[in-house]
């Protein structure tokens, strides 16, 4: 068989169909028969496509980059794939090895390029290697912590011959326990005077609202999510849920004032901006998960999903919390209406599309977005790196199988990665997107207000795009929201890709202390 | 670096070092300045705290001092000059409590609430009442700031006629935002059913408001004071409450506490309000919430908000 064969045939065997991509000369051979590719008119949106793709149907996906520039051009959205723990396969052609001393086109450094951003990377030396690589490939990136690997695949092995051995497909099985640290923990929570619980984004990736909500309720305390959660990380509906905290050290030392042990399940913390307040200072914090990376305090690897399941049997009730009923809103929404105030523009999109996943890029928004949409399994998903131009691609990843999904982006997100609309249309992909348009980057503007005042008027914080002319350009249906946004059963209707964009206030609200 | 605060006795100590050790480790909490010497870079402190030159003295490496309130009448600004310190107040958190206040005083007069309250509490059920709307009135403010802005912001709803007057004219599309009416202050004065003021005292305000000003005003006019008391001529205000039926509504007094003997107090058409239209819970929450952020903005390197000097 030639190299060209055993790759597509091993892509077959360890259903890592399809290909996300945008190919060059380096990769064409390795592409001779390879059946189902999705192309991207820019290099990291094949990267933020499958990475969409992946965690939403929980399995790795593979993609396809052109040696140096594809793999450049995709390098925040890897680094986004390493904070958001998703399992990628990276692949680039590298250049035919018989003359790569002669430093020809296209040949490059790729291992040390890709940097720390991936936890295995490997040149292929020999044809034999392919199927076996991308077999390992695929099994690191699925061990927890999971992440993205890379492959740096020189074109001339796919010409050669081998003999192709089929290769089982890994399995994976997360569900291991451990009944000391459930000891151990359990004692600490039974004898805390006040204890909480911070869920984090690996419920979702478990499926394990259940077993959370029956641990809060057992617990009866106030439990809140992790900082700027990259997905669900519990049910927002709980009458146990106060909230997300804040990527504040501050910010979360005062919510957590009164708590002298605090539980971290399935999740981290994230700061941003630096504040000088030492986290959580002299009170006991355990963070318990499979994939996360914790900067301090205690931690111990369990499946959180059969942790939260034993741990709700040994502890006792320690605290009688309900949330109490956020009536002000209706009041704040009824304000916000004639001038397009994001409360009232959320409360519309939340009664049109609240069965809907959410992919979040609203950036200024995300924390009102956040609490409107509120979380499940599978609805909410945004980038843990913060990089821009990720939602799109990731959206219409997930939109290939799921034809309630929406992005919801700002004006600013949209543009870093604009061509994600070609794909949605070349490949039908139902995706639904809202852009949030306010003329400029109002997130910079609210951080310039809190410590830079002078700046937040600068002219380079500010443009004005045609968005409903981008949108058709690339073929896509579009309108502009009116006041009473009925637009939004015109976005929800039918099976196409629509783009609706909404003219949002535009004043800068107060997001930094 | 080294913080402290000092805090009246009044405010719970044990609660506040709690959380200030949650926010800034560093930051010590005293009561009173008592010692010779202090080697803290920041001071915050709250008006009560009188700050002279003698208590600064005490503070031979101070570089910023943060008083958590809008006033800081307390601190020594010749010797806080002197030295290059930067001084900040907190300008931003009572706008709202402000706007509410003066629009308290208003509907008092205009409900006639007053004299419907003393009544009952009399034993009598009166059948009729002065109550007047606040729809449909000429509201006049004079000085349009933060606080001016939010009191139109809160008027717009009532569907009241609101006029303006400051030195500097606002941008069109700003006053047709908030339905304001610029007018020069003589034109302001003769047209308004209630006039309220929000200027910062200075030599040209100072007594802004004497008697040519207030034989302007229409008769029964409501005239609201919650900026500060030497802008008005409080005898020229006395006479045009007897001349005029003019109606005062007065959070500010030219000397505080004032002189309790003073006619003013003994006036059915005065209500009055020992300057606390910016204090309230929420307020003072918020006061402490901005002076937080504020000396955490220094601790992180950066130049602090609101630099008075
Ligand atoms: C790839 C990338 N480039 C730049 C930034 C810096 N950045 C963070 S937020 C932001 C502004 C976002 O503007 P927009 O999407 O319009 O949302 P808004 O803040 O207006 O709500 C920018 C430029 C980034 N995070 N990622």
């Amino acid at each position: 068989m030639r190299g060209y064969d055993a790759f597509s045939q091993t892509l077959k065997d360890l259903k890592l169909l399809p290909v996300f991509g945008n190919p060059g000369t380096t990769e064409l051979s390795a592409l001779r028969h390879v059946e189902d590719y999705v192309l991207t008119l820019f290099d990291g949106i094949s990267v933020g496509m499958a990475d969409g793709f992946s965690q939403f149907y929980g399995s790795p996906s593979i993609v396809n980059l052109h040696s140096v520039p594809g793999l450049g051009n995709s390098m925040s959205f890897i680094y986004t794939a390493k904070m958001n723990r998703t399992p990628l396969i990276i692949t680039a052609g590298q250049q035919d090895q018989r003359h790569l001393l002669m430093e020809p086109l296209l040949s490059g450094n790729l291992l040390s390029f890709v940097g720390e951003n991936v936890k295995f990377k490997y040149e292929l030396t020999k044809a034999e290697e392919i199927p076996s690589a991308i077999r390992k490939a695929k099994m690191i990136a699925t061990t927890p912590p999971t992440g993205p690997v890379f492959l740096s695949i020189p074109m001339n092995l796919m010409d050669e011959e081998i003999n192709y051995e089929k290769q089982d497909d890994i399995s994976i099985n997360y569900n291991t326990n451990n009944k000391e640290v459930l000891d151990y923990v359990s004692e600490i929570i039974n004898s805390a005077k006040n204890p909480s619980i911070v869920f984090g984004w690996e419920v979702d990736f478990f499926n394990a609202f259940k077993e959370a909500e029956e641990l809060a309720e057992k617990l009866g305390c106030a439990v809140y999510s992790e900082p700027l959660s990259h997905r669900a990380p519990f049910l927002s509906s709980s009458k146990y849920f106060a909230g997300d905290l804040m990527p504040g050290s501050t910010l979360i030392n005062l919510k957590l004032l009164q708590n002298d042990v605090i539980i971290f399940l399935g999740g981290d913390i994230t700061l941003y901006p630096y504040l000088p307040s030492p986290i959580l200072k002299g009170k006991k914090v355990i963070f318990l998960g499979m994939n996360i990376q914790p900067k301090f305090g205690e931690f111990y690897n369990v499946n959180v999903k059969i942790f939260m399941r034993e741990l709700k049997d040994k502890i006792k009730r320690k605290c009688n919390f309900a949330k109490p009923l956020d009536l002000g809103m209706t009041t704040k929404i009824a304000n916000e209406r004639s001038n397009m105030g994001i409360n009232y523009v959320f409360s519309k999109i939340k009664k049109e599309f609240s069965s809907y996943t959410v992919v979040d890029e609203a950036v200024s928004s995300s924390y009102i977005l956040r609490n409107f949409m509120g979380y499940s399994h599978n609805t909410y998903f945004t980038a843990k790196s913060g990089q821009l131009g990720w939602a799109l691609p990731a959206g219409a990843g997930i939109a290939m199988k799921h034809n309630k999904t929406l992005a919801i982006l700002g004006d600013g997100a949209l543009m870093y990665s604009v061509q994600t609309l070609w794909t949605l249309k070349r490949y039908k992909i139902p995706l639904k997107i809202i852009v949030l348009k306010n003329g400029g980057y109002v997130i910079l503007k609210s951080y310039a207000s809190s410590y830079y005042p002078d700046m937040e008027n600068k002219a380079f914080l500010n443009f004005d795009l045609d968005i409903e002319k981008i949108s058709s350009s690339f073929g896509i249906e579009s309108m502009v929201a009116g006041n009473d946004m009925d637009e939004l059963k015109w976005l929800a209707e039918g099976e196409e890709p629509k783009l609706l964009v909404v003219n949002v206030d535009r004043s800068v609200p107060k997001l930094f202390l | 670096m080294r913080y402290i605060t000092v805090l009246p006795e009044f405010i719970p100590m044990e609660e506040v070092k709690a959380t200030v050790s949650q926010i800034l480790p560093e930051m010590e909490i005293v009561n009173d300045l008592s010692l010779d010497k202090y080697e803290a870079e920041v001071l915050v402190a709250t008006t009560f705290t009188k700050l002279s030159r003698k208590e600064l003295e005490k503070f031979p490496n101070l570089k910023y001092i943060q008083i958590a309130s809008t006033g800081y009448d307390n601190v020594d600004i010749s010797y806080v000059k002197e030295k290059g310190i930067a001084l900040c107040n907190i300008p931003i958190a009572n706008k709202q409590s402000v706007a509410e206040h003066v629009i308290a005083f208003s509907l008092v007069f205009l409900k006639d609430m007053m004299f419907l309250n003393q009544e009952m509490k009399s034993g009598n059920w009166p059948m009729l009442t002065g109550s007047r709307d606040l729809e449909g009135k000429a509201f006049g403010i004079v000085g349009m700031g933060m606080i001016g802005i939010q009191l139109a912001k809160r008027l717009l709803p009532f569907n009241v006629t609101i006029l303006y007057y400051d030195i500097r004219r606002m941008k069109e599309e700003d006053e047709a935002k908030y339905g304001l009416n610029y007018m020069e202050l003589d034109d302001l004065i003769k047209n308004a059913d209630i006039i309220s003021i929000h200027l910062p005292l200075t030599d040209k305000t100072r007594g802004m408001f004497g008697e040519r000003e207030f034989s302007m005003m229409k008769d029964g006019a409501i005239f609201i004071n919650t900026a500060r008391g030497e802008i008005v001529d409080i005898d020229a205000l006395l006479k045009a409450i007897k001349t005029k039926g003019i109606k005062a509504g007065l959070d500010v007094f030219p000397e505080e506490p004032p002189d309790f003997n003073s006619e003013i107090f003994k006036m059915d058409n005065v209500i009055v309000s020992p300057h606390i239209a910016g204090v309230t819970l929420e307020s003072q929450q918020r006061f402490l919430t901005e002076t937080i952020s504020n000396v955490l903005r220094y601790a992180q390197g950066l130049d602090p908000l609101y630099r008075v000097l």
